[in-house]
């Protein structure tokens, strides 16, 4: 269990920026700007000479002081107020002393410096976001408003330093934006609110519903892609073959389903006593206790309100399953069939609420076939 | 020049948007900030917490604060009302099922004081899925005719997969906003 604790910190600590701030433990930014090295120091006028070094030197002070306090920080950040609001204002402060200076001496900064500044402000919004989540909502509100106050004054500063030039805040993460492309002759231009013919909702979605001890195959190749649905269902044994694009189960007892490859996301609600084969984009699981899950999944599984659910590494075969699988890209062995996040459960220590199922209690490969029925 | 008109003039210059982004889990909120910002949208776990997107759209800043849906997660949204100028709701027009669920939140939301000024945009996500409902059924169930008459609102088929619908959508948006906060450009 240790191990796997260490693992799960370990991909934490890798996701990338714009994915889920909560987790992310490591929320310094890994860009040049808090990096002292990089800053602009060609002027050789002795007195800003002086001026930079010194700026050097706070800046490494502080990269040091955090480089500390990540490595003695066991922890996340979202669990304490305190350490936020201590981090929160050491950052501030940082910003504001930069921001005072440039703003008595403009003519020895350059826009490098701006950049760092902002940079940093960039951090700091980060740093909230990350920790909304436990702060309570006065705490939130005011850091935002801080923020807005720095922005306020860093742009105008920055109007001091480049009187001609524009300056805007770059948030770390935006690229030149690059909107999609093409965009289609769209349907509704104006949406009829009252459509002239109402169709009954459920129709068109294939799949099962309100079965009892049946063994239920279906086998999607050659089908329009589609989404499938799971529904009531007791004792009962699916296998379904080929691609589908969403997965939509719901209210199974004692079941056990085996599928091929979603592009999309399996949603899951309210099972019990069930074993699940399941491979997908994402893997969502509300409502479930006591079921098994071997799954293949690009993203991070996720459950929420469930207990006594364990996890184990996809093991179906069927005849062309392999094209499956490498058409939808989930052909590779991610390993994320154990990075589970519990929605119940947002802390570091593993999650009570769901284990690695035991290797000797997993059962091997499992073939389906269309004349299963 | 005094500070004050300095500050409003940058202000006004920058065109900065604050738009949030909510709706039930796996609705497809992080997919089409990606998608819209042309990034990669091929690994995406759902979202524990939020994340925020600035993009510049057209002449326009955007902060896209694009939070998580989960039910746990839902009580926090009230967190990221304030200042608020646009309102993206999205619904999987394919999950047929949460419908309900989908038009209470909707409805919730916007008897939200801090949100009574924000224009709404509804992307009915997933028409490229067999069996989504159209833009228009989805504003039948989701009941938006019963919605304050003063409120700026309009529903956009679109799929984050293809890209379908998402620059209508957003365009409606920023012009809307755009002619609410700065006219006086
Ligand atoms: N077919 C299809 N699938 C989509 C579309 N948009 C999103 N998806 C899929 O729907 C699933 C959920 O997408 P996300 O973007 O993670 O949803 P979300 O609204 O951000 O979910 P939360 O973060 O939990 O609130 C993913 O598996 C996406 O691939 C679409 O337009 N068409
Ligand atoms: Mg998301």
């Amino acid at each position: 269990m240790i191990k796997v604790l260490i693992s799960l910190i370990g991909v934490l600590n890798l996701l990338g920026f714009g994915q889920n701030f909560f987790y992310r433990k490591n929320w310094l930014p890994e860009s040049d700007a808090s990096n002292p090295s990089s800053m602009s120091n060609q002027n050789l006028d002795p007195s800003i000479h002086k001026k930079h070094q010194a700026m050097l030197e706070r800046l490494s002070n502080r990269h040091q002081a955090r480089a500390r306090s990540k490595e003695s920080d066991s922890c996340p950040s979202f669990e304490s107020t305190d350490s936020f609001l201590a981090r929160f204002s050491e950052l501030k402060q940082s910003i504001t002393s930069e921001l005072t200076q440039i703003e008595q001496t403009p003519e020895s900064f350059t826009k490098a410096d701006l950049d760092n500044v902002s940079a940093q402000v960039s951090e700091l919004e980060k740093l909230v976001a990350e920790n909304s989540y436990h702060l309570p909502s006065y705490e939130v509100r005011a850091s935002l408003k801080t923020i807005a106050d720095l922005k306020e004054s860093l742009e105008k500063v920055a109007l001091k330093l480049v009187p001609r030039k524009k300056f805007s805040f770059k948030g770390k993460a935006s690229k030149p934006s690059q909107p999609v492309a093409a965009v289609e002759k769209v349907k509704n231009e104006k949406p009829d609110l009252v459509p002239s013919e109402t169709r009954s909702f459920v129709l068109d979605t294939s799949g099962f519903r309100d079965r009892k001890g049946e063994v239920l195959v279906e086998n999607l190749k050659g089908k329009d892609m589609g989404e499938f649905m799971l529904s009531d269902l007791v004792s009962c044994d699916v296998r379904l073959m080929g691609r589908s694009r969403a997965i939509f189960i719901h209210r199974l007892r004692n079941c056990k389903v085996y599928a091929g490859p979603a592009l999309g996301s399996v949603l899951i609600d309210d099972v019990e006593d069930c074993v699940f084969v399941l491979a997908s984009h994402q893997i969502r699981i509300h409502n479930a206790k006591r079921c098994d899950f071997y799954l293949r999944v690009r993203s991070r599984p996720i459950i929420e309100d469930s207990n006594c659910v364990r996890f184990a590494p996809y093991c179906l075969q069927y005849d062309g399953i392999e094209d499956d699988l490498r058409e939808s890209r989930l052909d590779e062995e991610t390993g994320n069939w154990e990075n589970v996040d519990d929605f119940k459960w947002l802390r570091a220590v593993q999650s009570p609420n769901w284990s690695i199922l035991p290797e000797n209690e997993r059962m091997s490969d499992f073939r389906i076939s269309s004349a299963d029925g | 020049m005094g500070l004050l008109s300095i500050i409003r003039k940058i202000k006004r210059k920058e065109k900065e948007m604050r738009i949030l982004m909510v709706g039930l889990d796996n609705s497809g909120k992080t997919t089409i900030v990606l998608k819209i910002n042309g990034e990669d949208t091929s690994v995406i776990s759902p979202t524990l917490g939020f994340n925020i997107k600035t993009i510049s759209y057209q002449k326009y800043t955007l902060n896209i604060w694009d939070v998580g849906g989960q039910k746990t997660i839902r009580a926090y949204w009230r967190n990221y009302f304030e200042q608020t100028d646009g309102l993206i709701w999205v619904v999987d027009s394919s999950d047929l099922r949460r419908l309900d669920d989908c038009r209470n939140e909707l409805h919730n939301l916007l008897k939200e004081e801090r949100l009574s000024g924000a224009s709404l945009l509804i992307f009915a996500n997933k028409q490229d899925i067999q069996g989504a409902l159209s833009p228009s059924e989805i504003a039948k169930v989701l009941n938006l005719d019963a919605m304050d008459k003063t409120r700026h609102w309009k529903i956009v088929g679109c799929s984050a997969y293809t890209g379908e619908g998402l620059l209508e959508g957003f365009d409606w948006l920023v012009q809307d906003i755009a002619s609410r906060i700065y006219v006086l450009d």
